[in-house]
């Protein structure tokens, strides 16, 4: 089961709205870090996923167990929140 | 079991597909868009588009994307977000193979757009992502207050040269030949500003990195013959794009030998039922205006060709 789930994303990347447009559609609620409001927060996106690039989406689980998906990634999305 | 067919399904959801969409569904046409990245296409990366006609002050590809979707939307387009990987003649049908399985269609739109080209150079790969980028709107926002290298020299990369301004303290585009392909308003934007320093005649050989960080672009220049290092914190490659063809490798549908799918001037393919538009197709113009035009030219097409399957 998913906890909760944080997007860290951009105003101008079409990838961010992507993976919130098929969060909402599964019947998801996600918290958004906005790293042109919040640039500040850019590292704590790289330590998560090793790469400078958005979206980033960190699912906690139930159990606490984390898992990063780098990207619009429907082939890992979909078994992160499933 | 009877199988569903479908009367009209567009592979991708860029302008071209969404065009058609707008025109199928309001002659009452079924329709179905399968996507497997970004709905509204190239033009949804692109930060803001200048030259469609109706936007005199331009308009963000974010906000044009989403405005075509609503409106291929308000008449009933169902969007799917999924890949197709494949499309088969079957029994006067045309069977896709696809993330949600087999389905068939009536008639098909291939309007699957293209891909960024790459470089093919040493730490291209090792550091995508990490060091090298394709999408300067995703990922530009790493670059707040670094030296940036831009690699090509056409439209592409002078837009996105200078949407990278807004982050970067310097940007060195290094061009092939002698000379930018870029329009007039875009090559003047560029020589305005001060963080952009365009270098020609530079041919990339590696892009090298040390403690997992891209440091420089070792180049030579092709005048000179001399190496040249370009000190950066990042790359942003745009050299051209690639037609999205590979799923039609075991398709009938002819391509030339770019890999763009050959039509005749109404847009169809060699094999009935099928047609192309938009930027994967051969001598597109690679616009959205021109997109949007041959999604809409398709859409007539294809309500021609279903009239002509009913009359049967
Ligand atoms: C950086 C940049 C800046 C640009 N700026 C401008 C500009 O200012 N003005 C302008 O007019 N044009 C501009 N363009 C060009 C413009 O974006 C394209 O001409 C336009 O988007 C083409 O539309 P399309 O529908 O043919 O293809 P695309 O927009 O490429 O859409 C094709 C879609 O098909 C999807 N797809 C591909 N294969 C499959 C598959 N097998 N299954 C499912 N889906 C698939 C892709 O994910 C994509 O979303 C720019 C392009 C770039 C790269």
């Amino acid at each position: 089961m998913v906890k909760n789930i944080t997007i860290f994303t951009t105003n101008t990347c079409a990838y961010c709205k992507m993976v919130k447009q098929f969060l909402t559609n599964k019947g998801f609620s996600y918290d958004e870090v906005n790293l042109d409001n919040e640039p500040e927060k850019q590292k704590e996106a790289f330590e998560l996923s090793g790469q400078l690039t958005v979206p980033i989406t960190l699912i906690t689980k139930s159990d606490d167990s984390k898992q990063v998906v780098v990207g619009y990634n429907l082939a890992q999305l979909v078994p992160a929140i499933s | 079991m009877t199988k569903k067919i479908i009367d009209f399904v567009a592979i991708g959801a860029g302008p071209a597909a969404l065009s058609a969409a707008i025109y199928t569904t309001r002659e009452d046409i079924e329709t179905v868009l399968y996507e497997k990245g970004v709905i509204g296409g190239l033009a949804a990366v692109t930060d803001v588009i200048d030259n469609y006609p109706g936007f005199a002050d331009g308009i963000s590809g974010l906000e044009l994307a989403d405005n075509l979707r609503k409106h291929a939307e308000r008449f009933g387009t169902e969007i799917r977000l999924g890949e197709v990987s494949s499309i088969i003649p079957e029994d006067g049908l045309l069977k896709l193979v696809t993330t949600d399985g087999d389905i068939y269609a009536k008639s098909v739109l291939l309007a699957t757009g293209c891909d960024y080209k790459k470089l093919g150079i040493k730490g291209e790969v090792e550091y995508l992502s990490r060091g090298v980028h394709y999408c300067a709107t995703c990922d530009g926002a790493f670059y707040r207050d670094k030296k940036l290298v831009v690699i090509g020299g056409g439209n592409s990369a002078a837009q996105e040269s200078l949407f990278l301004t807004r982050f970067a303290s310097s940007i060195d585009i290094l061009v092939r030949g002698d000379k930018l392909k870029a329009s007039e308003i875009l090559i003047e934007e560029l020589k305005k500003n001060p963080k952009i320093k365009i270098h020609f005649n530079v041919t990339p050989n590696e892009i090298v990195g040390e403690n997992n960080k891209v440091t420089k672009v070792a180049a030579t220049n092709t005048v000179t013959n001399e190496p040249v290092d370009y000190i950066t914190d990042g790359v942003f490659i745009f050299i051209g794009l690639n037609p999205n063809t590979g799923f039609l490798k075991n398709s009938p549908v002819a391509l030339n030998e770019v890999g763009q799918i050959i039509t005749d001037d109404d847009l169809k393919t060699n094999i009935d039922g099928i047609f192309a538009a938009g930027d994967v197709r051969q001598a597109a113009t690679m616009q959205i205006a021109s997109a949007v035009g041959e999604g809409a030219k398709a859409a007539l097409e294809i309500r021609e060709y279903l009239n002509s399957l009913a009359r049967k």
